[in-house]
Formats: C-alpha cells, structure tokens, sequence
C-alpha cells in the first residue's frame, strides 16, 4: 500500500513506515536512546532522500521526546535549570549544524556526508555497546564484581562560572552542560537524531546527575533541539513532509509507550548487546549502500501539482507560500500528539490502578 | 612480549567467540576507513 509524500516527491509503503517507526520506538523506550539514528537509515533505504529523512526525523524525535517528557514532567523526574542550560548550549550548536549542512548542501556533497556521519557514529556506538554488554554478561557469568569511584573529576570541572542545581544537588560550572548542548546541538541538526547518545553518558559520567532525573532532562532538551532543527529544515529547504512525519509520529509514539513499559519488565543486559549488533548491521548496510553499491540515476520527473490529491496540493502550497508557518504546524502537530499520548498513558495507568486497587479490598 | 606471541594460540582457542567479535570488528572498521578513503580520492 503505497502512498505518495508530495514534498519529499517519492512514494513509500505505508505499512512498512508504520512498522518501522513502531519497531524503532520500542527499542527507543527500552533503552532510551536509539530512535533517531536508526529510523533515519531506515528512512533512507525506504527511499526517502537523505536531507528530507533527516529533517522529518527530528520533527517525529519532538514528537517522541515531548511524549517521554511530559511523562517524566507527571512524575517530577525533571531538572529544568540544567535542561535550560544544555538547551542554551543547543540553540548555538544548532544553528552552526545548519550552517554546515547548508554548506555541504551547497557544493553537492551533503547525501555523502549525512550517510558517511550514521556510517562512523553507528559504528562507534555499536562497537562500545558491544564490547560494555559483553563485558557485563561476562562478569556477572563469573561473578566479578568491581567497585568504582564515585566521582571521576575531569578539567571540565575546573571551568569557572559556578552555579547551584537544586533539583541535581551539584554544584558546577555553567560552562559544562553549554558546551555539552552545544555539541548534542550540532549533531542533531547534520543528522536529524535527538542526541541522547551522547547526553545521556554526559549526564552521567561528565555532569554526575541523578540517574532518575536523566531520562527526563534529557528527553527536556530534545525537545528544543528537534524543534530548532524542525523550523530551520522547513524555513531554510522546505523538506519537512505533514504526510511522513504523520506516519512516523503515529507508529513511533504508540512504540515508545510499549518499550517503556516492557522496559519495567526486562532486564536490558542482553538485549543492549543485541541492540548493538542491530547498529552495526545498519552500519554494514549504509557502508555498501554508500560504498558498493551501483549508483542510479533516479528519473527527475517534474510532478504536476494538480494532478495531486486535495491534501497533498493543501501541504505543498503551504510549504512553498508559507515555509514558517509550516514549520511551526509541524511542531505544533507533533507536540500535541506526544502530550495527547503522554495524558492517554497516564489516564489508562490509573484506571488499572483503580481496578487492582478494586480487585485487593 | 615474546610470553604474549606465545600464549596466543591457546588464549584464541579457550576465547573462539570473543576472537571472532574482535576479527568481525576489526574487518568492519576496516572496510569503513578504506571505503573513505577510497571515497574521497
């Protein structure tokens, strides 16, 4: 069942966008990171172009991370100083991904990069999940347990401009979780990811928060970025596409919800290991799609914009005449959706509450 | 040194699954960084 995207001018599968956003979405609620850098691939060997896969991306990830947030919000596993803070950092680091990815836009080379970029980070991340899950089923088979250090200071904790996080309980510089954003910022506008890769570990290893106040300060600061992201794709190249981020938000949000929940079940020691192998298997595949693969030449057929359907010659003058106001739709649609999916989980959780509570008495 | 080359043999037989991680990484990265290259020239 086909369906034709009228900005990014290429037909897909529905059900296969449907499932993919869905499977993506599990493993992004399990273990928290993971939706960004794999639906993206997955998007460009759909068929999707690569600078359109990626600005849809970050339009589905705002979706995702304001429903993950708005959940933490519900349940206060929130720092918001420090998500601000990071998210000054973003805007920045943003704004200079934009620069560079309209600079290689520019000179035509922007497709090799994007694909070259998931190539070394799912390589990178593959390989550290792999070697860390491993290690971790290879200790507790032979019970070795080994005591770490509470606090590793490294010479980012030596930046001046100190200041309070009450929330967090530290006390460090400023500095640190702006360059940190600043960093999350750049990535997320090249490859249209959220970034909690590498949050995630900062948090914990460079900034020392609460492991409970992470995923949620983390999902915090996505939202800003992928916003960011979002309105300067749609002002800048007009790619973000109302009928793909639809199908995207749709499978990735109801995915997210049963990964989180299934994530209370499992324990996610052997299944990081299998999540690694995953990432390194769509690694391999961008690799020979990039590398072997037998470059062909795509027919430019220029669409004629009334032979579309109502909706699509709706999205595409919206786009053209309007780009800002688009990109502000898309965010708007997108945020809606996760805060409607995020109130529907809790309303469902407390009914089962009620009922069990029922069944006991 | 010489002790390592020596123990080599025996440490990949007792560690069949964690030599083939190490060669499969290992081939990985290599077709990735000599595809680059070859890319780029």
């Amino acid at each position: 069942m086909e369906v034709f995207l009228p900005i990014a001018e290429v037909s897909v599968n529905i059900v296969a966008i449907f499932s993919l956003s869905g499977i993506v979405g599990i493993l992004s609620g399990l273990f928290g990171v993971g939706g960004g850098f794999l639906m993206t691939p997955f998007l460009i060997f759909l068929g999707v172009p690569p600078t359109y896969a990626v600005a849809n991306e970050a339009n589905n990830i705002l979706a995702t991370s304001v429903s993950g947030s708005t959940t933490h919000y519900l349940k206060n596993t929130l720092d918001y100083k420090m998500g601000l803070m990071i998210v000054a950092g973003g805007v920045f680091g943003t704004l200079f991904g934009i620069w560079t990815f309209t600079y290689f836009k520019d000179i035509g080379k922007i497709d090799i990069v994007i694909s070259l970029a998931y190539m070394y980070i799912l390589a990178i991340i593959g390989t550290a999940m792999l070697v860390e899950g491993l290690g971790e089923i290879d200790k507790a088979r032979k019970k070795i347990f080994t005591k770490k250090k509470l606090h590793v200071h490294y010479w980012i904790h030596g930046l001046p401009l100190k200041m309070r996080f009450q929330k967090s309980k530290l006390y460090e510089s400023a500095f640190t979780p702006i360059i940190i954003g600043l960093i999350v910022g750049f990535i997320a506008a090249i490859m249209g990811i959220g970034g909690a890769f590498i949050l995630v570990p900062a948090m914990i290893y460079i900034i020392g928060m609460p492991t409970k106040l992470i995923p949620g300060t983390s999902l915090f600061v996505t939202i800003f970025v992928s916003a960011i992201v979002t309105i300067l794709h749609a002002f800048n190249y007009g790619s973000i596409d109302l009928i793909l981020v639809f199908m995207l938000v749709l499978g990735s949000i109801i995915g997210v919800q049963c990964g989180q929940k299934i994530g209370e079940y499992t324990d996610s020691t052997e299944l990081k290991t299998l999540l690694a192998i995953l990432l390194l298997v769509v690694g391999i595949a961008i690799a020979y799609d990039s590398f072997f693969a037998a470059e062909t030449i795509k027919e430019i057929t220029r669409i004629n914009i009334n032979s579309l359907n109502p909706l699509s010659i709706f999205i595409k003058k919206l786009s053209i005449d309007t780009p800002i106001l688009y990109g502000l739709f898309s965010i708007i649609f997108a945020v809606s959706l996760g805060v409607a999916a995020a109130f529907i989980r809790k309303f469902f959780s407390n009914i089962k509450k009620k009922f069990f509570n029922k069944k006991n008495q | 040194m010489p002790n390592l080359i020596k123990k080599l043999p025996s440490e990949i037989k007792k560690n069949k699954l964690k030599t083939g991680i190490f060669l499969g990484l290992s081939a990985y990265w290599g077709i990735i960084l000599v595809g680059t290259l070859v890319q780029f020239n």
